[in-house]
């Protein structure tokens, strides 16, 4: 599915701007976007000079002083080992079902945070999945890299049924270094999504939860005989809806959002329920600053 | 109301029935939304009925309740039900009966003529009936003609009752109305006239259904009656012209009949004409010429000029002329001199062929009289006792003492000849070649032949004044025989009468061939007519001119005078008269079929869009804006 409107316009970027991913762990061996390390390595600040050896970098010796004492110096550069930054999309068929798509929401939550995340100079990694992981993309250096991003999302394309279980396997072997991770779905898999969810903040992740629905998803407005097709698995159900049923149904949605967030808050993590009827603008500097995802 | 021949109760039948199975249908509804959804996992619920099988109540009475209105909403529209009422509750047809006879074309003092108050009354009336009734127009005069079929569509009938125009001929009232009785119409025969009819034409008995609407005008009229013009039998230049003035009104009227000849007065007469009385005058002229006669009512003062003159065409009187070429010019003179149509030029048999002055006329027949021509002439001929070697029918030889033993009645050449014992001292006999008429006849062969053909041809074989015919009666009649049976235009009797337009009854002459009868219109085409013994019967409708030729009389009726009614009708007491007065608006019949199929569509509508397709996208706007769930523990 392609959006032929940008995915955010201008005006949103620039209020964008002003907001900071943040997380709350420390990671071993790793420094928050805002600690600077002390370690030399492939930075971009100058750190100091050594002498050259056998096999060093060419690029990096100082020929101006090469020219002026005869004798080959090797600049060092400080490195800077940010905290990865990690967008879990959740593509499967089931975000396509709804009068207002929750993909083309998703997808835009994805690019306002990756936006946020780059205009801090952090590295994100955006990685769709479904019943596994899509190819990722992997952006950083600043918001002049958010357009290659943001023409990531828009080609992205609805397909296959979700599997939490798996793609958390896939993700923890694909990605062994912890990190902020941002899963942006509907975590309306037919199997149990909490217990991925647990895998993935005990292997040490930070997890940050946008759980976004459809106002059909929770409220179903319709009434009468009903005949049911599950959009991932295609399986059918009938049945009788009326107002007492969605009232059954509704309490039901509610308390697997309420177990979502419990796991997410009993992790260190954050969680925020975007129905697809409130703006994304809107969301982000509401909901998702609310529960400390950004500041 | 009128729902497909049923009458209310089985109509209410018909909707229960329909009504019953929308509730049946209603309750026994399996059919199911399909809805494609993210999950099934929260439809799972132990509480939640998976399935009904079948509904036990109504949970969308409205629903229901509208579907049902809307249903008999649009049976009540196909019953076509009304409001008000209505005196049968069918729908009824009409007969109006317009009055276009000649006599309606009379002028009113201010409101144009007597048709002219006929259609406005027509044009009430049919405003005063339901417009689902039918109404046939019926044009009456002298014959009844339906100008429309039974129609309810007013525009055609206002354009057919805008359209009739005044006759030629008087009404036939008696015929109008037999005719609106056997259209078998269920409403009014109604009768717009100014009730000129002739004495005999008062119906009766009246239709039960009648209702007149009587025009009421001028009564007083003096017209011409008849005319008729006869040649003079004495004087053959002479014409006898006959004018018959009528006075149709209850008052004494003095008229002026004046007669014109190609515009030039020729006579007049002075009329006192009682009421209801006519007068006859006759008029003599002389002309050869042809020319048109009118005759003309002046200060009759009346609104109805249409029958205050009549004009008539006569034909020019042409002489046939015969020029005689004989050396004894005296012997054939008195049988040629005694017909004034003939005009005889005798001359000497050296004369033949010679050039004649400038200005003399080609002669219609040559008489030949016991002399052969260098040439055979250029037209029809007779021949007497031609010579043996250039007679122009083969001799068969010359015979003494012969008696006529018959003469031919096959055609006008033995017309009155009878006689059987006229002996000739001297005749000449013929061969007749096929085709020849053999006109006398002796024993031994025809001794006079006729020859048709394009110059006809008569051989005689002994001379009729020569002979002991001379004596005989035979003599000029068999001689005016040979002149009709060559020239039969020259001898015809004209008669022109002028008449009223309508039927026409000719006395034919006794004996007449039917065969021989031809009417003929102004135009030349034939016209039906009517043979009951000695009357000949047509009808022409239109004014103009009708010849009727019965072999050799020709009977042209100029038939430019209407006929106008003499007696006027009093409507009976019985009968219904005028318009009716208008129904009152809330007693009419009004439609309403369109307004109940709008609210019938109108409620099913209404039902699909609260309850049918449109219904989730309504939900889902009401419940766009749901609370937010944790709201209240994130704060």
């Amino acid at each position: 599915m392609k959006v032929d409107a940008p995915i955010v316009d201008r005006k949103f970027l620039e209020r964008l701007e002003r907001l900071t991913l943040h997380w709350q762990k420390s990671f071993p061996g790793l420094v928050g976007g805002h600690n600077r390390s002390r370690f030399s390595g492939s930075g971009l600040e100058f750190l100091d000079h050594r002498n050259f050896y056998q096999g060093d970098d060419l690029r990096a010796v100082n020929w101006r002083a090469f020219m002026r004492l005869e004798k080959m110096f090797l600049k060092m550069f400080q490195v800077e080992p940010r905290v990865p930054v990690r967008i879990m999309l959740d593509i499967s068929k089931s975000m396509t079902t709804g009068e207002q798509s929750k993909f083309n929401y998703a997808r835009r939550v994805a690019a306002a945070l990756s936006f946020v995340g780059l205009v801090k100079l952090d590295l994100i990694t955006i990685q769709p999945f479904s019943d596994h992981l899509e190819h990722s993309f992997l952006c950083g250096g600043g918001r002049h890299r958010f357009m290659p991003a943001a023409e990531f999302l828009t080609n992205l394309k609805p397909a296959g049924a979700g599997d939490f279980l798996k793609v958390a396997r896939e993700f923890n072997h694909e990605y062994s270094q912890r990190g902020l991770l941002i899963i942006i779905s509907d975590f309306l898999d037919e199997r149990d999504c909490l217990k991925p969810l647990q895998y993935l903040s005990d292997f040490g992740h930070e997890l940050m939860l946008v759980h976004v629905w459809a106002e059909e998803d929770r409220v179903p407005p319709w009434d009468g005989e009903l005949a049911l097709e599950d959009a991932e698995t295609g399986s059918s159900l009938e049945i009788s809806f009326d107002d007492k049923a969605r009232k059954i149904y509704t309490e039901a949605f509610d308390e697997y959002a309420a177990l979502l967030r419990r796991c997410a808050l009993r992790n260190s993590g954050r969680y925020a329920g975007l129905p697809t009827s409130l703006p994304v603008e809107e969301a982000m500097f509401g909901p998702m600053v609310s529960m400390g995802g950004l500041e | 109301m009128f729902f497909l021949n049923l009458g209310l109760g089985e109509f209410l039948t018909i909707f229960s029935a329909i009504s019953a199975s929308v509730v049946a249908l209603y309750l026994l509804d399996r059919s199911r939304r399909r809805q494609t959804v993210a999950t099934l996992k929260f439809w799972k619920p132990a509480d939640m009925p998976s399935q009904v099988q079948q509904r036990k109540r109504i949970t969308q009475p409205w629903s229901m309740l509208l579907q049902i209105l809307g249903i008999l909403f649009l049976l009540l529209a196909l019953a076509g039900v009304r409001i008000g009422q209505q005196s049968t509750g069918a729908t009824r047809d009409h007969v109006l009966i317009l009055d276009s006879s000649a006599w309606m074309g009379a002028r009113l003092a201010q409101r144009g003529t007597l048709l002219d108050e006929a259609r406005t009354q027509a044009r009430a009336w049919l405003k005063t009936i339901p417009s689902t009734d039918r109404v046939m127009v019926v044009r009456a005069d002298a014959v009844a003609s339906p100008v429309t079929r039974f129609e309810s569509n007013r525009s055609v009938i206002e354009r057919a009752i805008r359209e009739t125009q005044p006759g030629a001929s008087a009404l036939n009232l008696g015929e109008a109305l037999r005719f609106a009785r056997q259209t078998g119409g269920g409403g009014e025969i109604v009768l717009a006239t100014a009730g000129r009819i002739a004495p005999g034409d008062i119906p009766s008995p009246l239709p039960a259904n009648l209702r007149v609407l009587s025009i009421t005008g001028p009564y007083s009229n003096v017209g011409l009656h008849k005319v008729g013009l006869l040649r003079s039998i004495t004087d053959p230049d002479a014409w006898e012209i006959f004018v018959t003035a009528k006075n149709y009104g209850p008052e004494i009227k003095n008229v002026t009949l004046a007669l014109q000849f190609a515009g030039t007065p020729v006579g007049s007469r002075q009329f006192s004409l009682k009421p209801m009385s006519e007068q006859e005058a006759t008029f003599v002229f002389k002309t050869r010429a042809a020319g048109l006669v009118e005759a003309r009512l002046l200060s009759s003062g009346d609104s109805f000029p249409q029958d205050d003159r009549a004009s008539f065409e006569l034909p020019n009187q042409r002489q046939l002329r015969v020029t005689i070429y004989s050396a004894e010019p005296a012997l054939l003179k008195p049988l040629l001199a005694s017909n004034p149509n003939v005009a005889a030029v005798f001359l000497p048999p050296a004369a033949y062929g010679a050039p004649q002055p400038e200005k003399a006329e080609r002669p219609d027949i040559v008489i030949l009289d016991r002399f052969a021509p260098p040439t055979p002439p250029q037209q029809d001929s007779i021949w007497i006792e031609p010579p043996a070697l250039q007679s122009p029918v083969p001799v068969a030889g010359t015979y003494a003492k012969v008696k006529i033993t018959s003469w031919t009645n096959d055609s006008v050449l033995g017309a009155g000849l009878h006689t059987h014992d006229l002996e000739l001292d001297s005749a000449i006999g013929f061969r007749t070649a096929p085709g020849d008429i053999a006109v006398a006849i002796i024993d031994a062969a025809p001794v006079i032949v006729a020859r048709p053909g394009k110059h006809k041809t008569i051989v005689m074989g002994f001379h009729p004044e020569r002979s002991r015919v001379k004596y005989e009666l035979a003599a000029p009649l068999l001689f005016a025989n040979i002149l009709r049976w060559i020239a039969p235009e020259s001898f015809l009797r004209w008669q022109l009468t002028g008449g009223n337009v309508g039927t026409v009854n000719v006395k034919l002459e006794p004996k007449t061939d039917p065969t021989q009868v031809r009417v003929l219109g102004g135009d030349g085409g034939a016209i039906p007519y009517t043979i009951d013994g000695d009357n000949l019967r047509f009808y022409s409708s239109s004014p103009g001119t009708v010849r009727v030729l019965t072999g050799e009389r020709e009977a042209v009726y100029s038939l430019t005078v209407p006929e106008v009614g003499d007696i006027l009708w009093q409507v009976p007491t019985t009968v219904r008269r005028g318009v009716p007065r208008r129904t009152p608006i809330e007693n009419v019949a009004r439609d309403i079929w369109y307004w109940l199929a709008l609210a019938g569509l109108g409620c099913l509508l209404a039902e699909w869009l609260m309850y049918g397709k449109h219904r989730a996208k309504l939900r889902a706007s009401v419940i766009a804006r749901p609370t937010p769930m944790f709201a209240r523990k994130a704060s």
